[in-house]
């Protein structure tokens, strides 16, 4: 006997929602187990979890905030991935959107936050856009691969963070600490009831909202959907690949530089190095979980912040250390891909036909 | 000439995947000191044979004779220490490293500390031998095509292969490259190798076989001695026997010259030439039909006329107006029809639906739109309409392509592109791999079209179709036209067997 | 003196004292639970784990309070988070053990009044939020004379976290000590941008190495520079706590803290309900700071120029920036007869003579 793996030809309806479920149970089993060898109640654990995250308006609230930059980062790498252009750069184009965010307070202060908000949108999305454009321009004009390059330009724009933050636009208050000048009120998201979330949640659901539509029903969606699923049927319906390179990634960029807007006009109200925790990153796993249906990543990215926000519920009361968080937090996730795989392939066993 | 001992002795062997029989009984055998070339159509299963050889695929029956040893590989490995070596078509090296190390790669026989010394010795004796030059010290990726395969070769040399198998060798060479690569392959056949070269060029064949195998889908035709036989019947027997099946064709009402090609030059994806100041003439209300041994350039040609494939120089005209360097677009706008052969890869999206893939090559059409939208309703009751008409066979219009059969598939990229009021059609293999009832279907299509006033350019590998459906005949070889045939029902097998052997017909209007 | 340190900032920043002190009641070991916001794990052998080695001082003098943590707490948004889950989940006294937590504390400090906020190393304070600190650049000074006196190169690597002002007077301090005993020596900076992170730690050690350093120095949180410095042969001093497990041949001796002296004061304090808000930097004379065993390799008389130099500072007489001190340029920022201010220490943003490196511009 010997285990084949197989292509599934058709994939059965109910693998879409079933096989996460499956999934998210089976690690929720295996997790108990460690927890139990840990000596504690997976029950209480996992009670907790809850409790932490959804368990009240201040746990829904803070998975929220948190499902925010993972949200528009991950309609953003999903929007590349559509046209299988691999945008690994969400989280310098992230960090690129900050930047300009804080530029556009730092060099045009205005008054009214009716003004000033919207400056930040756009130059926000202006510098997260070029930032990724860049890589597209390379891609089309050069055929550079953009793996690379927007892998690497993450390092360049937190480089470049790190340089305005300790050098020229350190704020002359702050005893050489690396932080800027708080931004004045005019530049503040709005937070709602009270709560940190901020008004970044209506961008994340507006640009879902375009996304869809625009996927679903423009020619642009469309003629990006044709170039990542076959190139060669591209360039046969007379589309422009290379155009649509460029185009592209500078939306996804722009996207992921609204990110870095919200995350620094909406929450920190002023630009520190080690803002952003990886969101870029976080986000491609994202959209790859919610098969890059920009409602789904909205689901998703609430799920991840909810994972996060309990793991530190289980530390402040289970006690546990970091590292079984982390391992419990890995389960899920490696649960839930390698359910990915089941959908996509089958196992079957088969006699072998000779001795 | 007494046969010099076997090497290996593949005798019965079939090989079958998903119900289709790739290999179905078939006996080759490799002597000492021979180039034995495998001749045959993309597809009729060469590559199937000599995996089963290089031990990739084992055989669902037959046997494998070593030096009159009964043997079965189970892994290329266990083929290597058989002295059985393959260069496939990709090279199988690894870029980064160096030639050297590229010889020792996988190859047991090597202490723990190797010495770099030898082996560079040994790569040097060889080279000499065989003529390979390469220098072992540089890494493979700044190594032309040619020289790759150099050392491809060299590294079945070098693990002391006996026999050596070529997979279509000369597709990625330089003319020059070819010379250097027959010199070599003259060597090995004086130093007792057994070579199999696999190719569908008979003039290739000829030049450097001394048996040729003749295989034709999945079956082998015969085995002969290159020098007893001609390249047009090498053709024939490639290309089967022409039987002219009835089609209920109408005369011809040709019209004046409505799209011309003026002495076409471009390369293929590997940057060589693959037409050399090609020109051509499709008439209104005429099928043109263009024969030739699969890789001539036909692909190349159909794209160039449609706008897909840049011009190196020659210039293209519809109805007088100059189409050179315009952009797909532009030819679609003309209507100016394209039926790519790689349904699958460029004709359709896979993935998508009949309605994306119905609207693929009109998406853009004032029709199927609403400002930056896609009209789909639009583009769902058109896609209906067309598919009927074409009888598109489908549970619904909702459903992924690649869930349709390859006759459905055919017929929706058909419907989707004669479709409204098509001026050229460039069609490329349409009915390869169809049944008997889609290959009918498909063909009653064009002739259609034809009817209708539209100028056809039919590129096939299939002779009988070609004769059937074609007012005017052509036949392509390396990229020129070799002759055209105005009355292609009295042409003879010969004639067309010398043209697609390269030979140019000498009677400008034979047949008139 | 603590209570007027820094003032200016205080009234830049700080919210305003309104009225008297807001007391806070006193209340019972075991209703007493205590949160900290670590910057790294535990394990990281270095700033963490010290701080935990005081949590842990702590429980022991005071049975019946419970404590808990969260580890790798980034210095964002998320910080914010953690400390409200504290609040939210009983805790009354919350330690936030990094700079960059500074906003997120205020804003968290905000909302629950009634729960004491105690930051390290930050200079906003409420009427719940307390600062904290060591003067550790005394301990880094007397580093600084061990470093000098073994050094043959007179060239002294120095493996830097962040160009910000507790750095800098660290290196300013330990440069002056190595400079006291031996005035050609040269310190070389190189900068991380990161407090955590043993790979690149590593990296610069051995870099340094690599540039003729024969002592290495640092301000980080792990082991790893020590551990290059074994590798290579090359004495080092270390940080935090006793790194000779890293070097055991190498650790030449360490600026260490003891934290749990300042977390045992102000957890006595909150529970007789006498904790106010307050600005505690302590130094040498509370042994908040201290220098870590000596290696066999210390000769006698440096051990003795280091007691005699510890006890000018324990009793006051002298401290590590009274003047003269010059720049980088040679020129005298702090005159002969004077001392440098606390606030401009806090604020310290330039290089003494003798430093070779450049502040991030």
């Amino acid at each position: 006997m010997a285990l084949r793996v197989e292509k599934r030809f058709d994939v059965p309806r109910w693998m879409d929602w079933g096989l996460p479920l499956i999934s998210f149970a089976l690690a929720l089993a295996v997790g108990a187990l460690l927890l139990g060898l840990l000596g504690v109640s997976p029950l209480k654990a996992y009670g907790e979890m809850i409790r932490g995250s959804l368990g009240d308006g201040y746990g829904i609230s803070e998975t929220i905030v948190k499902a925010i930059p993972i949200a528009l980062c991950g309609l953003a790498v999903a929007l590349a991935f559509t046209m299988v252009v691999w945008n690994i750069g969400a989280e310098g184009q992230l960090v690129a959107g900050a930047l300009a965010a804080t530029a556009a307070v730092r060099f045009f202060p205005l008054e009214s936050p009716f003004l000033m908000i919207p400056l930040m949108v756009l130059v926000a999305a202006a510098a997260g856009g070029l930032w990724a454009a860049f890589a597209g321009w390379l891609k089309a004009r050069w055929s550079v691969n953009e793996i690379i390059t927007t892998l690497m330009m993450n390092y360049i724009a937190i480089l470049g963070l790190e340089y305005f933050v300790y050098g020229p636009w350190r704020d002359p208050m702050s005893l050489g600490f690396p932080l800027t000048p708080t931004f004045h009120d005019a530049a503040r998201l709005p937070q709602l009831f009270g709560t940190r979330v901020h008004y970044g949640l209506f961008l994340a659901l507006l640009v879902a909202f375009l996304l869809r539509t625009a996927l679903r029903w423009s020619r642009w969606g469309y003629e990006i959907r044709v170039i990542g699923q076959n190139p060669r049927a591209a360039a046969y319906a007379g589309m422009a690949t290379s155009h649509h390179i460029v185009l592209t990634l500078f939306l996804s960029g722009a996207i992921a530089g609204l990110a870095g807007m919200g995350e620094v006009a909406g929450l920190q109200g002023r630009l520190q190095p080690g803002f952003s925790v990886g969101y870029g990153f976080t986000a491609i796993i994202v959209a790859w979980l919610a098969r890059l249906n920009p409602f789904a990543i909205l689901v998703v990215s609430f799920f991840m912040g909810a994972l996060l926000v309990g793991g530190d519920t289980l530390q402040v009361v289970m006690r546990l250390p970091l590292s079984s968080v982390q391992v419990l937090q890995g389960l899920i996730l490696f649960f839930v891909l390698a359910g990915e795989f089941f959908r996509n392939y089958k196992v079957c066993l088969r006699r072998r036909e000779d001795a | 000439m007494t046969a010099s001992p076997s090497l290996v002795d593949l005798r019965g062997i079939t090989k079958t995947f998903l119900g289709v029989a790739a290999n179905d009984d078939i006996d080759f055998d490799v002597r000492a000191g021979e180039v034995h070339a495998l001749l045959g159509e993309n597809g009729a299963g060469k590559s199937t044979l000599m995996n089963v050889l290089c031990g990739l695929y084992r055989p669902d029956r037959g046997q494998i004779f070593l030096s009159g040893q009964e043997t079965a590989f189970r892994t290329p490995r266990d083929a290597i220490a058989a002295g059985i070596g393959m260069v496939h078509q990709h090279f199988m090296l690894i870029p980064v490293q160096t030639v050297w190390e590229n010889m020792i790669l996988g190859q047991d026989g090597f202490g723990f500390v190797l010495s770099k010394k030898a082996i560079c010795r040994r790569i040097g004796e060889l080279a000499d031998q065989y003529g390979l030059h390469v220098d072992p010290e540089v890494p493979v990726w700044q190594l032309s095509v040619g020289e790759q395969q150099r050392v491809a070769i060299l590294r079945m040399l070098f693990s002391e292969a006996k026999v050596l198998i070529l997979d279509e060798p000369t597709a990625v060479l330089t003319p020059q490259e070819a010379r250097q690569l027959f010199a070599t392959l003259r060597r090995m056949r004086e130093e007792g190798h057994g070579v199999v070269f696999i190719s569908h060029k008979l003039d290739e064949v000829a030049e450097i076989s001394d048996r040729v195998t003749i295989l034709r889908k999945g079956r082998k035709i015969n085995t002969v001695r290159t020098s007893g036989v001609g390249p047009e019947e090498l053709a024939e027997m490639m290309i089967g026997s022409r039987v002219v099946p009835a089609v209920n064709k109408r005369a011809a009402v040709t019209g004046e010259t409505v799209f011309r090609a003026q002495e076409l030059s471009v390369l293929n994806d590997k940057d060589l030439p693959a037409l050399e100041g090609l020109s051509l003439e499709l008439r209104r209300g005429e099928i043109l039909g263009l024969a030739g041994v699969d890789g001539n350039g036909q692909t190349e040609l159909c794209e160039a006329l449609v706008g897909l494939r840049r011009l190196q120089s020659g210039r293209i005209f519809f109805n007088e107006r100059e189409m050179t360097g315009a952009s797909v677009r532009d030819f679609l706008g003309d209507d100016i029809r394209y039926i790519p052969a790689d349904r699958r890869g460029t004709g359709l999206v896979p993935t998508m639906n009949l309605r994306e893939n119905y609207v693929l090559r009109h998406y853009w059409r004032e029709a199927f739109r609403k400002g930056p939208f896609m009209n789909w309703e639009a583009v769902a009751g058109q896609t209906g309409r067309v598919t009927e008409r074409f009888d598109v066979v489908t549970p619904s219009l909702g459903v992924p392509v690649r869930m349709l059969s390859g006759g459905n598939l055919q017929k929706l990229m058909l419907a989707r592109e004669l479709d409204g009021n098509p001026r050229v059609v460039v069609a490329m293999q349409p009915t390869w791999g169809l049944d008997v009832g889609a290959t009918a279907f498909v063909r009653e299509r064009l002739l259609e079209a034809r009817e209708k006033g539209a100028a056809v350019l039919l590129v096939s590998e299939d002779l009988e179709e070609l004769l059937a459906l074609s007012d005017r005949l052509a036949v392509i070889h390396k990229g020129r036209i070799m002759g055209l045939l105005e009355d292609p029902r009295r042409a003879t097998e010969e004639t067309l067997g010398l043209m697609m052997a390269g030979r140019p017909l000498t009677s400008p209007k034979e047949g008139d | 003196m603590k209570k007027g340190l820094l003032l200016s900032l205080v009234i830049a920043f700080a919210v305003c004292f309104a009225g008297s002190a807001q007391a806070f009641e006193a209340v019972a070991p075991e209703d007493l639970k205590v949160g900290w916001v670590y910057i790294g794990p535990v394990g990281d052998g270095g700033w963490t784990y010290m701080h935990d080695k005081g949590r842990v001082a702590m429980e022991e003098a005071f049975p019946g309070v419970t404590s808990s943590i969260v580890e790798s707490v980034p210095e964002g948004p998320d910080s914010a988070r953690v400390m409200e889950t504290f609040v939210r989940n009983g805790a009354k006294v919350i330690f936030a053990t990094s700079f960059g937590y500074m906003d997120f504390v205020q804003d968290v400090a905000k909302k629950y009044p009634d729960t004491i906020f105690l930051h390290c190393s930050g200079f906003k304070r409420a009427e719940n939020v307390g600062t904290y600190f060591g003067r550790m650049y005394q301990a880094r000074y007397l580093s600084g004379l061990v470093a000098g006196s073994m050094t043959k190169n007179n060239v002294i690597g120095f493996v830097a976290a962040h160009p910000i002002p507790e750095v800098i007077r660290g290196i300013n301090a330990f440069t002056l000590g190595a400079r006291k005993v031996n005035p050609d020596v040269k310190v070389k900076v190189v900068w991380l941008f990161s407090w955590f992170d043993p790979g690149k730690e590593k990296e610069a050690a051995k870099a340094l190495i690599d540039a003729g350093a024969d002592v290495i120095g640092m301000h980080a949180d792990t082991g790893s520079a020590p551990q290059a410095a074994e590798e290579a042969g090359v004495y080092v001093v270390g940080y935090n706590n006793d790194m000779s497990k890293y070097a055991p041949t190498k650790h030449l001796t360490a600026p260490i803290w003891d934290w749990g002296a300042y977390y045992k004061y102000t957890i006595g304090k909150v529970i007789d309900g006498t904790w106010e808000s307050d600005d505690i930097w302590w130094g040498l004379k509370e042994g908040f700071v201290d220098l870590a065993p000596f290696a066999d390799d210390v000769p006698q008389d440096v051990r003795d120029l280091v007691a005699a130099e510890r006890a000018r500072i324990v009793d006051g007489q002298w401290d590590v920036f009274h003047g003269p001190v010059k720049n980088q340029k040679g020129e005298v920022v702090v005159p002969e007869g004077t001392a440098m201010t606390d606030a401009d220490m806090l604020s310290m943003n330039w290089f003494v003579e003798g430093v070779e490196g450049e502040m991030p511009k």
